[in-house]
């Protein structure tokens, strides 16, 4: 059996006086789909985050294949998130005045890829996505559904190998929330990207293979969803 | 009534309520505001400071001038100045001999000083606690018995003293008075200093105010939404406009009170900071009363109308917020006219002469040169967007970043530099404008500074071989090369009493030095051709009747090194043996001044002859004194408002990384390098600086060439003052930067991700 591609033991993350996390565990294998579920406050962002290299854990160990994310310098990690991890928020973060191919093309373009190469990449990736009619638009003049798609074309550009999603569906309708997960697991499983999920909504949870539960900054993982 | 006031509180509430980033929001505005408030109420200060300045100067005055002879008697005093200079700094010396008990008494003293006393100032009694104090006390005649109060002072820095004296005659140059104060009628500052006077405030504080309308714009964009959220609730849009206006009204008021604070704090440091000898009392810095409250009225009201006017480019819709006018073009129409009538209000100066005090109109003047001002502010949003729509993304990903945020926000990134603009557009005007008037208005002393570098002078003490003596004693001094010594005094022709002349007495080797005499021996007399004819009858100011001996042989005289001809009588001492006293007695000295504590050992011998002695280092220009403190407070206040911009830049972009700070998180934390978002930071700060600071430089050049002609002064630039200037604008981009980074450091942390 194959060593996990991401791992984590034993985290504890305190805020202040709020303990965040508390010896918390996690793994997940290439290609997999994992969900983290839990109440609001209960730890899950903190915990994709301590995944993501990110936030550093005050005490455990993340490992991203034989690399120590708590003990790898920030360039290394942000180098990390800049090939191997890819991003998708709940309100999109999408940069308002850039284009929605220009927003996808900026990961490219920060590891090193010239503009048209980029662009030619994003596009393709909004086409996918089935955003190709806004590839020239700016955030303010897209719909939530459109912004969130254009949101998991950029995360995936770069073929990251773990994509970390934060409530993906958080600010969609349940019929958008459904094509946003459906097209972001095809591509994550075309792509064999590892996809942490974290969302407190059983329906989302539904697309993964397997759930984590986080509750008052520990975890508990069930058996296999499917 | 009641729906106003109640939407008025309700906006006031949004301000404070909502959280950290509410309160961080208005604590932006209120300490952006506030800067400019304590700047505008120093600025208001400014009459009163120096009115209270004024008043104690003229509380002291003893001069007088075109006013009965006041006789001796019991409330007499004979006083004589008895300047000096050390290490730079002027020393105001007085000598003091009351003639009956009822003497009249400076400010600031409680008692005269007698003979061998002396009554000193607190920078003074600092000169004099100094370790290189010995050659200073020569020169302050007397024991140091007291302090003269702040009543008897310019300022905290001025050095001054009063000694007590029992020789001084009014024959020796001292003045008899019955009491202080001046007795003159102010005459005002000149039609031309006035002139410049406003023009420098109008420059000085339009960024001020500039920058108060934009502080009041800060966290535009939160504020919007938090109104979309209103309107969903059923607001309506006359509804938003009040709430907006009180929001605005909490941030303001804050700056008022922030501004008053910073003015306390300002107010004690004040002493402590002299600008080139304008020093001021903590306590003469008060705000006027009506222009403390014009600051307090404006400064709510424009923050009031500038939200209103920025809430007309937007529609506050229930299902979110439109900002309309974004695809528009601005109408570069009516930016053009601001500046057009500024020019029509200032044309009709050409031609007038100002020197004669008709045709000037301060209001007009300044109304006139706030327009042209204003018109940069209206035209630098035009420009940005001309030419930033015109720019592409192509390039790294922080030009990329910082070219479409421009694009997409035009107005903020201009408005954010409008001040500087203003402020370097009105710098370049003022500049051109100095120093074209301090040029016509330096006088060519003619001294010759290879010759002599300093001069001793003083009113001649009865005696006649004063440039002898003269000449011996400053001769020992260390660091003295030689001594050119000569009693001089005007003289009248009783058949020409319209034309004047000199009578110089020095010796034959100094004769020879001021005209080109082949002999010369002790009884022989010179004429020059502009003096009186040999044997005729002339008049000695303050001595008498005297005739020009009739062997005197004619030359022609050469310049004195402190420059100036010889032109009259030049005698031996011998041939001037019938007068008692000569004048006034003068020595042109060549001094190795490459050791400071030479010249002030020369000013010690001069004092050790009489204290009435002037010894000063001679300038191939003098200048005018009063322009020359004008320009210094100009330029004191231009940097205290480059300052302020500096200051509200980095609040500004500290305001805007504020309300970005999720967006930038998220940058992060898919792997962008904080560098380049600090380089995105750097460039879309640099962008607008840079066509702001070319419309400036246009524009201040045109309005120094304007003013230039109002003052009848030619059209002409000094390059290197300007580029100076464009340089300190420019300096500010890199400044900002480096002091928001932290910032940005501090912001692009996982917490600014957190959905929880």
């Amino acid at each position: 059996m194959s060593a996990p591609l991401l791992r984590a033991e034993g985290l504890h993350k305190a805020f202040g006086s709020t303990a965040a996390l508390h010896d918390a565990s996690f793994a997940i294998d290439a290609g997999e789909v994992v969900a983290v579920m839990g109440p609001s406050g209960s730890g899950k962002s903190t915990l994709l985050h301590c995944l993501a290299g990110i936030a550093v854990p005050d005490q455990g160990r993340v490992l991203y294949g034989d690399v120590d994310l708590g003990a790898a310098s920030d360039a290394k990690r942000s180098a990390l998130r800049r090939t191997d991890f890819g991003f998708v928020f709940q309100f999109g973060q999408l940069v308002p005045e850039l284009t929605a191919v220009e927003n996808v093309a900026l990961p490219l373009r920060l590891n090193g890829v010239a503009r048209r190469p980029a662009e030619a990449t994003a596009t393709e990736w909004l086409d996918r996505l089935e955003v190709g009619d806004v590839a020239r638009k700016t955030p303010g003049n897209i719909s939530g559904g459109q912004g969130q798609r254009v949101a998991v074309a950029r995360a995936l550009a770069t073929r990251p190998r773990v994509l970390f999603a934060d409530e993906p569906t958080g600010a969609l309708d349940s019929l958008n929330g459904e094509r946003v997960m459906e097209l972001l697991t095809e591509a994550a499983r075309e792509t064999s990207a590892a996809v942490v999920l974290v969302t407190h909504e059983a329906r989302v949870a539904a697309y993964s293979d397997r759930e984590v539960v986080v509750r008052d900054g520990r975890t508990r993982s069930p058996e296999l969803t499917r | 009534m009641s729906g106003w006031l109640r939407d008025l509180a309700l906006g006031a509430r949004l301000a404070i309520s909502g959280g950290r980033g509410a309160w961080v929001r208005t604590a932006m505005t209120a300490v952006g505001v506030g800067l400019g408030v304590a700047l505008l109420l120093l600025a208001a200060s400014f009459p009163t400071a120096i009115a209270a300045r004024d008043d104690r100067t003229s509380a002291r005055d003893d001069y007088r001038f075109g006013v009965p002879e006041v006789r001796r008697g019991p409330a007499s005093l004979l006083i004589a100045d008895a300047p000096t200079v050390f290490r730079g700094v002027d020393v105001r010396g007085r000598l003091v001999q009351p003639e009956g008990p009822d003497a009249p008494l400076p400010p600031g003293l409680d008692r005269l000083p007698r003979a061998g006393e002396v009554v000193v100032s607190p920078r003074l009694q600092e000169l004099l606690d100094r370790p290189d104090a010995a050659l200073l006390r020569p020169r302050i005649p007397g024991r140091v018995v007291g302090t003269i109060g702040d009543a008897g002072l310019e300022g905290p820095v001025e050095a001054a003293y009063y000694a007590g004296a029992a020789d001084l005659s009014v024959e020796s140059g001292a003045r008899r008075i019955d009491r202080f104060g001046s007795v003159q009628p102010d005459e005002g500052l000149d039609p031309v200093l006035a002139f410049l006077v406003v023009v420098a405030v109008v420059v000085l504080l339009l960024p001020v105010a500039v920058f108060v309308a934009a502080a009041a714009r800060f966290g535009g964009e939160a504020r919007d939404r938090r109104l979309a959220a209103l309107r969903l609730v059923g607001a309506d849009r006359r509804g938003v406009r009040r709430i907006a206006a009180g929001e605005s009204l909490v941030g303001a008021l804050g700056g008022l009170l922030v501004g008053a604070v910073v003015f306390g704090l300002a107010t004690r440091v004040v002493p402590e900071l002299p600008v080139a000898s304008l020093s001021l009392f903590a306590s003469d810095v008060r705000p006027a009363l009506p222009l403390a409250l014009l600051v307090l009225l404006a400064v709510p009201a424009v923050a009031v109308v500038v939200t209103q006017i920025a809430l007309t480019r937007v529609a506050i819709d229930p299902l979110g917020v439109v900002r309309r006018g974004a695809t528009r073009s601005r109408r570069l129409a009516w930016r053009l006219a601001l500046p057009v009538v500024g020019l029509l209000l200032l044309v009709p100066l050409l031609g007038v002469d100002l020197t004669q005090g008709e045709g000037f109109n301060p209001v007009l003047t300044s109304a006139g040169v706030v327009l042209l001002l204003v018109g940069v502010t209206a035209l630098l949003p035009w420009l940005v967007e001309a030419l930033v729509d015109r720019l592409d993304g192509r390039g790294g990903v922080a030009w990329q970043l910082a070219v479409r945020r421009l694009q997409l926000d035009r107005g903020a990134s201009a408005r954010t530099v409008s001040g500087i603009a203003v402020a370097v557009a009105g710098a370049i005007a003022l500049t051109s404008l100095f120093g074209a008037v301090e040029d016509d208005r330096a006088v060519a002393t003619g001294a010759d500074l290879e010759a002599a570098q300093a001069q001793v002078y003083y009113t001649v003490r009865p005696g006649r071989d004063d440039a002898a003596q003269l000449d011996r004693r400053l001769a020992a001094v260390p660091g003295v090369r030689s001594v050119l010594a000569w009693s001089e005094a005007s003289i009248t022709e009783a058949a020409h009493p319209d034309r004047s002349a000199f009578l110089t007495v020095a010796s034959c080797s100094t004769l020879r030095r001021l005209a080109r005499i082949r002999s010369c021996q002790d009884g022989d007399a010179f004429v020059t051709p502009e003096g009186p004819a040999p044997g005729a009858s002339v008049r000695i100011a303050e001595t008498g009747p005297w005739r020009v001996p009739a062997d005197a042989r004619r030359v022609v005289s050469d310049p004195k090194p402190s420059g100036g001809d010889t032109t009259g009588v030049l005698a031996t001492p011998s041939a001037a043996a019938d007068l008692t006293s000569v004048g006034a007695t003068y020595a042109d000295v060549a001094l190795d001044a490459r050791n400071p504590d030479h010249l002030e050992g020369l000013r010690n011998a001069a004092a050790a002859v009489t204290p009435l002695a002037v010894a000063q280092e001679l300038q191939s220009t003098r200048d005018d004194r009063d322009l020359a403190a004008v320009r210094r407070a100009v330029y004191a206040g231009a940097v205290a408002v480059l300052a302020l911009i500096a200051a509200s830049m980095v609040v500004a972009a500290l305001e805007g990384l504020h309300e970005r700070r999720r967006l930038l998180a998220s940058l992060v934390a898919f792997g962008t390098p904080p560098r380049t978002l600090g380089r995105s930071l750097l460039l879309q700060t640099a962008v607008p600086v840079a066509l702001g600071l070319v419309l400036a430089i246009g524009v201040g050049l045109g309005l120094g060439a304007l003013l230039l002609r109002i003052v009848g002064s030619p059209v002409r630039f000094d390059v290197v003052p300007i580029l100076g200037i464009a340089a300190v604008g420019a300096a500010v981009v890199p400044v900002v930067t480096a002091l928001t980074v932290p910032a940005l450091r501090r912001i692009v942390r996982p917490d600014g991700l957190r959905t929880e």
